[in-house]
């Protein structure tokens, strides 16, 4: 863990600095956690939602934070699993069962005006929609963000074998994709 | 070969796409997070749970026991009433009902003294001998049926 993050956390801790102590977490995790979130639940009102509820339980629990993982480790993973709840009962309340998530995805991301990219992105992020759960998360950490395996790990509580063959996986089914849609 | 020159040149499409966010975000948005956060946190703080009221608390408990019965007596006596068949429900008391009818005609039948004499009558014991016993027996049953009354 970084020594920026080690005083975050003991500031955080303390009474006194607090407030101030996660106002320099917010602003400085913010923008990581929002493209994390992004990429898992496709739409910019979906993820501002699924960002600002993670920070709220960042403020509850800071408390009881153990410091077994990193911080930025344990903000990603709260990011992840708020942003899977999301996901979950979004589906629930709109009937979607597991094999329609994919479509589910798409109209979320069709629908969203605050997309950007261009034909081939596009097919890039239908590609990714296609894969499971899992997959999808594991490539945009590799792909997009570049992150270590180790660091993934962590977040995902899934050994780095098994991500490695999991983006192993998802790139073949990727390229697959577009062979097939050429 | 001309597969593969084809594939590999599909993957390095994958691989040369740009890798930048093909998203974006209103004007402002990370600026204005923080403060939108902070109402949110804020709001949160305000809102103070209801202490729930003590009579209820502690009659929850009961209540719901009671409500359980009241639901199992209406799931298990409710149904057995309404598909009982209903005369074997009335049948239970047919005898009775039909010994008293039985009575009520007899004595309504009879005047008012006849009543009073038959109450204020001794019961007298009637002895039978063995003899007139077997005088009515002999003239009011053949030998035939005394032969087909027989086991052996």
């Amino acid at each position: 863990m970084d020594t920026d993050d080690r005083d975050l956390i003991t500031s955080l801790k303390d009474d006194s600095t607090r407030e101030y102590a996660f106002q320099m977490l917010v602003k400085k995790y913010q923008e990581r956690l929002y493209w994390h979130i992004r990429k898992i639940v496709m739409n910019h009102d979906d993820a501002d939602d699924v960002l600002q509820n993670t920070f709220v339980k960042v403020w509850r629990s800071i408390e009881g934070f153990r410091e077994e993982s990193t911080l930025y480790t344990w903000l990603y993973r709260i990011a992840t699993n708020e942003s899977l709840t999301l996901i979950n009962s979004n589906k629930k309340r709109n009937f979607i069962s597991t094999n329609e998530t994919s479509e589910f995805l798409m109209g979320n991301l069709t629908s969203d005006p605050y997309f950007d990219g261009d034909e081939i992105q596009m097919k890039l992020q239908e590609a990714i929609l296609q894969l499971p759960e899992k997959q999808r998360i594991v490539f945009n950490m590799k792909y997009f963000d570049e992150m270590k395996y180790e660091d993934m790990s962590e977040i995902l509580d899934t050994s780095v074998g098994a991500l490695k063959a999991s983006f192993h996986h998802a790139a073949k089914k990727i390229e697959e994709y577009f062979k097939n849609k050429d | 070969m001309g597969k593969m020159d084809e594939s590999k040149n599909k993957f390095s499409e994958l691989s040369n796409l740009k890798k930048g966010q093909p998203f974006r975000v209103p004007n402002h948005y990370f600026d204005d997070f923080s403060a939108r956060l902070q109402n949110k946190l804020d709001a949160e703080s305000m809102k103070v749970p209801e202490p729930q009221n003590l009579i209820i608390r502690v009659l929850k408990p009961a209540l719901g026991l009671a409500a359980s019965f009241a639901l199992i007596l209406m799931l298990v006596y409710w149904p057995l009433k309404l598909f009982t068949p209903k005369e074997m429900v009335d049948n239970t008391n047919l005898g009775n009902e039909f010994i008293d009818y039985e009575y009520r005609t007899m004595v309504e039948g009879m005047d008012e003294n006849s009543f009073y004499v038959l109450l204020s009558e001794p019961v007298q014991k009637v002895e039978i001998s063995d003899d007139d016993l077997l005088n009515y027996l002999s003239a009011s049953i053949s030998d035939y049926d005394v032969y087909i009354g027989t086991d052996y």
